[in-house]
């Protein structure tokens, strides 16, 4: 069918592009990352692990907001997409938070001296972490298409509350994480060439999810249509 | 299954109010959250409040605060690390074994797990430096502050 080529065909566009700048993006940001910023005073060159972790975090929650979005829309409308959306989003999520998780912990053991402590930050995002990875099982012990979509919408739209919880987190008494640096009230205290890699970084993570993005999207809308055909419906 | 089972299509209403239930769920666990843990949840002790709490000698507890100016002192043939920590009103002699974290410096905020002896000096068996959240890179003419944590 013509509308479908059509929209075959630029779905396809619109992933080449997202490919092409994620890959402009990470080339862009290693290289100031790596080589253009400058290390810090204290920590030295480790610090460099921030232009992968904080990208990862940030990344983390905007998919988790996503799944949130999603997840009410599902329930709100019931249309299949706003589910396609959730799972894929929430794989990302999983995906980034484990990674920021990763690089943390490399980056404190060298700083802290530690590779992990029970710490407010640390806690609360493992909790989240391990939400969104019952989430995705949640999703897979069933295959009926719309009680899954449901239940999951609800453990989609309650987990959300993670998000400010692990981000406030720094700021309760006697944390051992550093306060958020750039959100803060008085101002980013970095020095300008960190800033502008870390948000450079931050660009090209934001890319790779919107990427990996609409290539999940794809796939379990594909993945519901072949369950409707199957039924019948 | 090549029959599909007639499905029970919930009402337009019913979606909706379970959207709406879901959202009240997340709000009421976020508030709660927020209360409790705000207060409750405690990394580390400053070494006043270890004071005020009375810590029997030997329990496990962590302590957090600044490590005093002039005090840090490791001897790397004996591997014994001493120095004394404070939060600006009550002082404890921290007393430990091996390296110190590279980032722990006078000045600059540090957390220990361990316990007390019975001299009230603190036993540490973990040494946790703390570092702020401002970066800048190194310059030959000042060294950056710390700060309190």
């Amino acid at each position: 069918m013509t509308t479908t080529a059509l929209r075959g065909s630029s779905a396809s566009w619109i992933r080449l592009s997202l490919g092409l700048a994620s890959l402009a993006g990470a080339l862009v940001a290693s290289v100031m990352a790596l080589v253009w910023a400058p290390p810090d005073a204290n920590q030295g060159e480790v610090q460099r692990i921030m232009y992968v972790h904080v990208p990862s975090a940030w990344t983390a929650y905007l998919a988790f907001a996503i799944v949130f979005v999603a997840s009410a829309g599902w329930l709100w409308t019931r249309r299949r997409i706003f589910d396609a959306i959730a799972v894929a989003s929430a794989e990302i999520g999983v995906l980034f938070t484990g990674l920021a998780l990763v690089a943390g912990s490399i980056w404190a053991k060298p700083t802290w001296g530690v590779w992990w402590t029970w710490e407010p930050r640390l806690i609360t995002t493992a909790v989240m972490f391990v939400m969104y990875v019952g989430y995705l099982l949640l999703r897979s012990l069933s295959a009926d298409v719309e009680g899954r979509a449901t239940r999951a919408a609800v453990i989609g739209v309650v987990a959300v509350v993670n998000i400010p919880i692990v981000h406030l987190s720094v700021t309760w008494m006697n944390a051992l994480h550093q306060l958020p640096t750039v959100l803060r009230p008085d101002g980013p205290a970095m020095d300008g060439r960190m800033l502008a890699t870390l948000i450079v970084s931050v660009l090209a993570f934001t890319l790779i999810c919107a990427w990996l993005m609409v290539a999940r999207v794809a796939l379990e809308t594909s993945r519901q249509e072949r369950v409707l055909d199957a039924r019948g419906a | 299954m090549s029959v599909a089972r007639p499905r029970r299509q919930a009402g337009i209403g019913e979606r909706r109010l379970l959207a709406l239930t879901a959202l009240a769920i997340a709000v009421a666990i976020g508030y709660v959250a927020f209360q409790n843990l705000n207060t409750s949840a405690v990394y580390y002790l400053t070494p006043t409040e270890a004071q005020e709490r009375k810590i029997a000698p030997g329990a496990s507890v962590r302590l957090g605060g600044q490590v005093e100016p002039g005090t840090l002192r490791y001897e790397p043939t004996s591997r014994d690390l001493r120095f004394i920590l404070t939060d600006g009103v009550t002082r404890t002699v921290v007393v430990g074994k091996g390296a110190p974290p590279a980032l722990l410096r006078e000045g600059a905020g540090a957390v220990v797990e361990g316990f007390f002896a019975t001299d009230l000096s603190f036993r540490a068996t973990q040494v946790i430096a703390k570092h702020d959240e401002v970066y800048v890179p190194p310059s030959p003419s000042r060294t950056p502050p710390h700060r309190t944590p």
